[in-house]
C-alpha cells in the first residue's frame, strides 16, 4: 500500500515537472481557468441585480451551490485529470494505454498518476472565494450536522464527478469519436447542479434523481443547510444520501472499468 | 524442462464495423452495426523452453503484434489458453508483468519529459529493485548498450536507435526471466542495429533470459536465432530449425567453380548446370541429393579446378517464397 | 480564387468526415441548451417580456446561441498556432495565396459544414420541441443572413489575431484560452446582452464580441431594425477592417522575426 502510494507520488511529481517546463502558458492557464468561474459567476450576479432572484434563490444562496460545485469539480478535475475522457481517449487512440499495462502497479494508480493538471487549480481558488462570500452573507443557523455536512458534501461531489470521469474514460475502449457525449454528464452535471433543480423539466430531473442522482449530492444538501423547504416532496432523509450516493456511483465506475479492460484493443503497431 | 511458454489454441478475432457514408451515416451505423470478423489470430500452438531465443516471423498484419500483445497481456485472447512461466498474462497482469520485459519498437515505454536516467530511476521504483542489484545492472547495461553520452538527455530529444537502447536497458533493469521484443531493429542503420544483436544475444547467452522476437529484418533471425516461427494470416505455418527451413523450402544450393580451362562438362549426378560463363560454371544442386564436399570431389577428381564457391540460398528469398507462394499451407 | 474554393471545399469535406463526433457534439450542445433554457425560464417567472424579449425569444436565444458555437468556433481554434509550433507554416507560406485567405478559405468551409451539421439541426430541434421566433419578413431573413455572414468574419479575423502569439511566444495556447474566454463572456453568449446593467453593456461594445454573438441574436428575434440594424452592420464591417489589417502587420512582424530567428 505504501509501495502504490509511493509510486503515485513519484509519478505525479514527473508530471508537475513536465507542467513546469511551460511557465508562462501555466500562468496564463491558471488565470483563464480562474477567469471562467468567476466570470460565470460574475454574470449571473450582475443578471440577478434585475431580476433579484431564481425560483427563489438569491444571488448568496445561488453562491453556495455554484462555488461547492465548482470547488468539488476543480479538485476533482486535478485529482482524475489522468481519466479526463479526451485526454484518456486520446491515450487509447495512441496506444500509449498499452505501457501502464506493462508496468506491475494498479492500473488506476497509474492513469491518475498519468496527470496531475495543476492549472485548473484556478478554479478551485474562485470556486472557493464564491463559496466563502455565500457563507459570509446568508445566515445560516449552524447545527454541528450542518458543520460536519460541508466537507462530506464536498468529498462526496469529488468521488461522484471522479466516478463519472472514470465511466467517461472506459467508454474509450469502444468509442472515441464519440466521447464528447459523456460532457453531457461531467460539465453538464457541474452547470446543472449550480442551480436550484426544480426549474429543470421532468424529463432531466427524473434522469438526475433517478439514473443519475446528482440532485442528492448538492441540491438537497443545500435545502438542508439553508432551512429551505423542498419543493419536490422527496423523503426527508434524501439531505443525507449524498455520501451514499457518491460511493455507489464510484463503485458502478470501478466494475465499469474493469468489465472494459477486456475490451481495449491495443492499437498501432 | 518446463516449458516457460506455453500456447493452445490461441485465437483473438476482432469484430470490423461497417461504417455507412453520407450524412445519415452515424444513424445507420448504430441502428445496424454490421460487422465483419477478422481473425488476427486463428488457432495457435506453440511451446518456448526456458533460455531459448526464438525469432517470430510474418509480413505485416500477419498477427504477430497481436500474438506479442496476448502473451504480455496486454489483449486479451478470445479463446484459447496462455501459459508464460506458470501465470495466466491477463488475469495475473501485476503479478505477471513484474517477472517479464517487453519492448514495443515504434513505441517509447520511458517517461517522455524526463532524462532517460530519472525514467531508469523511477523504473527502480515501480518494480521495488534492491538498490545493489539495480546499480550492477545498470552498469552493466550502460557500457554495453553505450548509454551514457545520453544519459541525461530528455527521451524526446533521443535517435531512435539511442531511444531503442535506452527501451532495452529498461525492460531489463528488474532481472526479467522473458523479455519480447517487437520489432527491436526497425529503422535503425547497420552498426545500431548490430549492437543492438549483439546485445540481445548477449542477455540470452549470458543470463539465460528467454527471448522472442519479432521483426521484418532476416539477417535479425539469421544472426540471432536458431529457432524459428512464422505466422500469415493468424494461422503458424512453420515453427522449427533455421536450417531446416532453409534446406525444404530454399532454393538451390549453388556452387560456382572456375576451372582452369573450358570443358565441356559432362552431367554430374545430383547437381545440374545452371549457368555457363567462359570458363566458370555454376551449378545448382540440393542438400539432399549430394553434399558440397561429394560434389566437389567428384568434380576435383576429373577436371582441374581453379577455384571455387558454395552460395547458400538467402533466406530472405525463401521466406519471401514461403509467403508467396503459400508453401507451408 | 479557384484554390480558395477548393481548401474551403476540402475544409467541408473533412467536416462530414467526423460524423460519430458530430452526433456527440450536437445532443451535448443541445443538452446545454436546455439547462440554459430552464434558467431563463425560472428567470422570467412568468413574466411575458423582459427588456424586449419575450419568453419565447429567451428559448430561442438559447438554441441560437448553442447553435452559433460550432459555426464560430466559439470555445477553441488554434490551428494557426498549431501550424507555426509544427513548422507547417513555412510550407503554407509557399502557397500562391496570401497567409490570411488560405486560413480564411479552409475556415469557410469548417464554418459552412457546422452551420449545416450543427447549427440547423439544434435549431430544427428546437422548433420541433419548443415554441421559437422565426423572423417574420424577406427583410429580416435578409438582414439576419447579411449580419450572420459578418460575424462569422469578425469572428475568424479575431480569431487568426489571437493565433498569430505563436510566432512570439511558446506559450501561445495558454495566451488564446484566455482571449476565448473573454471574448465568449462579453459577447453575449451567456446570456442577452440587454439583460445586463448598462455599464457592463457599454463596456461589451467596445470590443469586437458582441458582433458576433449577441448581434446576430438581436437581429434573428427582430429586435432592432432601421438606423440601429445599419449601425451594426456597419461596425461589423470596420472591426473586420480593424481586425485584419491589425492581423496583417502582426502576421508580417511575425513572419520577419521568424525568419530572423531561422524558423
Amino acid at each position: 500500500m505504501s509501495h502504490t502510494f509511493n509510486i503515485y507520488r513519484h509519478l505525479i511529481s514527473v508530471n508537475i515537472r513536465g507542467q513546469m517546463q511551460y511557465r508562462v502558458s501555466f500562468l496564463f492557464d491558471v488565470l483563464a481557468t480562474a477567469l471562467i468561474t468567476a466570470l460565470s459567476f460574475g454574470s449571473i450576479a450582475l443578471i440577478l441585480q434585475r431580476f433579484n432572484n431564481i425560483a427563489g434563490w438569491t444571488v448568496y444562496e445561488l453562491a453556495f451551490l455554484f462555488g461547492m460545485a465548482e470547488t468539488a469539480f476543480g479538485t476533482m478535475d486535478i485529482i482524475f485529470s489522468g481519466f479526463d475522457p479526451p485526454y484518456f481517449g486520446r491515450r487509447v487512440r495512441l496506444g500509449t494505454f498499452d505501457q501502464m499495462l506493462l508496468r506491475p502497479v494498479n492500473l488506476v494508480v497509474q492513469v491518475l498518476g498519468s496527470q496531475f493538471i495543476l492549472r485548473r487549480f484556478g478554479r478551485i481558488i474562485q470556486g472557493s472565494i464564491i463559496l466563502l462570500i455565500s457563507l459570509t452573507h446568508l445566515e445560516i443557523q449552524w447545527t454541528a450536522v450542518k458543520i460536519l455536512m460541508l466537507p462530506v458534501v464536498f468529498i462526496s461531489l469529488v468521488i461522484f464527478f471522479g466516478g463519472l470521469f472514470i465511466i467517461g474514460a472506459t467508454l474509450s475502449f469502444w468509442t472515441v469519436e464519440s466521447l464528447e457525449v459523456v460532457n453531457i454528464f461531467t460539465y453538464g452535471g457541474t452547470e446543472l447542479m449550480q442551480y436550484p433543480m426544480e426549474i429543470y423539466p421532468n424529463l432531466i430531473r427524473t434522469f438526475f434523481t433517478y439514473i443519475l442522482p446528482a440532485i442528492f449530492l448538492l441540491y438537497y444538501p443545500t435545502l438542508y443547510i439553508l432551512d429551505k423547504p423542498d419543493p419536490l416532496g422527496m423523503p426527508p432523509f434524501s439531505p443525507f444520501l449524498a455520501p451514499f450516493v457518491a460511493v455507489a456511483v464510484f463503485i458502478v465506475a470501478f466494475a465499469f472499468w474493469n468489465y472494459g479492460l477486456r475490451f481495449y484493443q491495443s492499437t498501432g503497431s | 524442462m518446463q516449458d516457460i511458454i506455453s500456447v493452445k489454441e490461441l485465437n483473438k478475432h476482432f469484430k470490423i464495423y461497417k461504417h455507412h457514408r453520407g450524412i445519415m451515416g452515424p444513424l445507420r451505423n448504430l441502428a445496424t452495426r454490421e460487422s465483419t470478423l477478422v481473425k488476427a489470430v486463428d488457432g495457435i500452438n506453440f511451446v518456448i523452453q526456458p533460455g531459448e531465443l526464438v525469432g517470430y516471423l510474418g509480413p505485416n498484419g500477419a498477427g504477430k503484434s497481436t500474438t506479442l500483445k496476448m502473451l504480455t497481456g496486454l489483449l486479451v485472447p478470445t479463446s484459447g489458453e496462455i501459459r508464460v512461466n506458470n501465470h495466466i498474462p491477463w488475469k495475473s497482469r501485476t503479478e505477471y508483468v513484474a517477472e517479464i520485459g517487453a519492448v514495443f519498437g515504434q513505441r517509447s515505454t520511458l517517461w517522455w519529459d524526463l532524462p532517460v536516467i530519472e525514467s531508469l530511476d523511477l523504473l527502480q521504483h515501480i518494480y521495488k529493485i534492491p538498490e545493489d542489484r539495480f546499480q550492477q545492472n545498470l552498469g552493466e547495461f550502460r557500457e554495453l548498450l553505450e548509454l551514457d553520452p545520453f544519459l541525461n538527455t530528455p527521451v524526446r530529444a533521443l535517435s531512435l536507435g539511442q531511444r531503442m537502447r535506452a527501451d532495452i536497458c529498461a525492460a531489463l533493469l528488474h532481472d526479467p526471466k522473458l523479455l519480447f521484443l517487437d520489432e527491436p531493429t526497425i529503422g535503425l542503420d547497420v552498426v545500431a542495429k548490430e549492437r543492438i544483436r549483439r546485445f540481445i544475444e548477449h542477455i540470452n547467452q549470458a543470463r539465460g533470459i528467454t527471448v522472442l522476437l519479432t521483426t521484418h529484418d532476416l539477417s535479425d533471425v539469421e544472426k540471432l536465432c536458431k529457432r524459428v516461427m512464422i505466422i500469415d494470416h493468424g494461422k503458424l505455418l512453420y515453427d522449427g530449425k533455421l536450417d531446416l527451413l532453409r534446406e525444404r523450402f530454399g532454393e538451390k544450393r549453388q556452387l560456382i567453380v572456375d576451372f582452369v580451362e573450358e570443358y565441356e562438362i559432362i552431367s554430374i549426378e545430383g547437381a545440374v548446370i545452371a549457368d555457363r560463363e567462359g570458363s566458370r560454371i555454376t551449378f545448382h544442386f540440393s542438400g539432399q541429393d549430394i553434399t558440397a564436399s561429394e560434389l566437389i570431389n567428384k568434380l576435383s577428381a576429373q577436371y582441374r579446378i581453379r577455384d571455387l564457391e558454395v552460395r547458400e540460398p538467402d533466406i530472405e528469398t525463401t521466406i519471401r517464397r514461403i509467403y508467396e507462394e503459400r508453401l507451408l499451407e | 480564387m479557384r484554390l480558395f474554393w477548393e481548401l474551403s471545399k476540402l475544409a467541408f469535406q473533412r467536416q462530414l468526415t467526423y460524423r460519430a463526433a458530430t452526433l456527440a457534439g450536437l445532443a451535448t450542445n443541445f443538452f446545454f441548451g436546455m439547462l440554459r433554457a430552464s434558467v431563463l425560464i425560472a428567470l422570467y417567472h412568468g413574466q411575458s417580456e423582459i427588456a424586449g424579449m419575450t419568453i419565447t425569444d429567451a428559448i430561442t436565444f438559447t438554441g441560437l446561441t448553442q447553435a452559433a458555437i460550432a459555426f464560430l468556433s466559439l470555445f477553441s481554434w488554434y490551428e494557426v498556432m498549431d501550424s507555426v509550433y509544427t513548422g507547417a507554416v513555412s510550407s503554407d507560406m509557399l502557397k500562391p495565396m496570401n497567409y490570411f485567405n488560405f486560413w480564411l478559405a479552409q475556415d469557410s468551409g469548417r464554418a459552412f459544414a457546422s452551420f449545416l451539421l450543427r447549427g440547423l439541426s439544434i435549431m430544427i430541434a428546437y422548433a420541433l420541441l419548443f415554441d421559437i421566433t422565426v423572423p417574420q419578413s424577406a427583410d429580416q431573413w435578409l438582414a439576419f443572413i447579411l449580419v450572420l455572414l459578418l460575424s462569422w468574419l469578425v469572428s475568424f479575423s479575431w480569431r487568426f489575431l489571437v493565433n498569430l502569439a505563436a510566432f512570439w511566444t511558446p506559450n501561445a495556447l495558454g495566451i488564446a484560452r484566455l482571449a476565448f474566454i473573454l471574448s465568449w463572456f462579453l459577447s453575449g453568449f451567456f446570456m442577452p446582452l440587454r439583460f445586463f446593467p448598462v455599464w457592463f453593456v457599454r463596456l461589451c461594445y467596445l470590443t469586437p464580441f458582441p458582433y458576433t454573438i449577441n448581434a446576430v441574436v438581436e437581429v434573428y428575434l427582430g429586435l432592432v431594425d432601421g438606423q440601429a440594424l445599419a449601425a451594426i452592420i456597419l461596425a461589423q464591417i470596420a472591426w473586420i477592417l480593424l481586425l485584419v489589417l491589425a492581423g496583417m502587420i502582426a502576421l508580417r512582424a511575425g513572419v520577419r522575426r521568424l525568419e530572423i530567428l531561422g524558423g
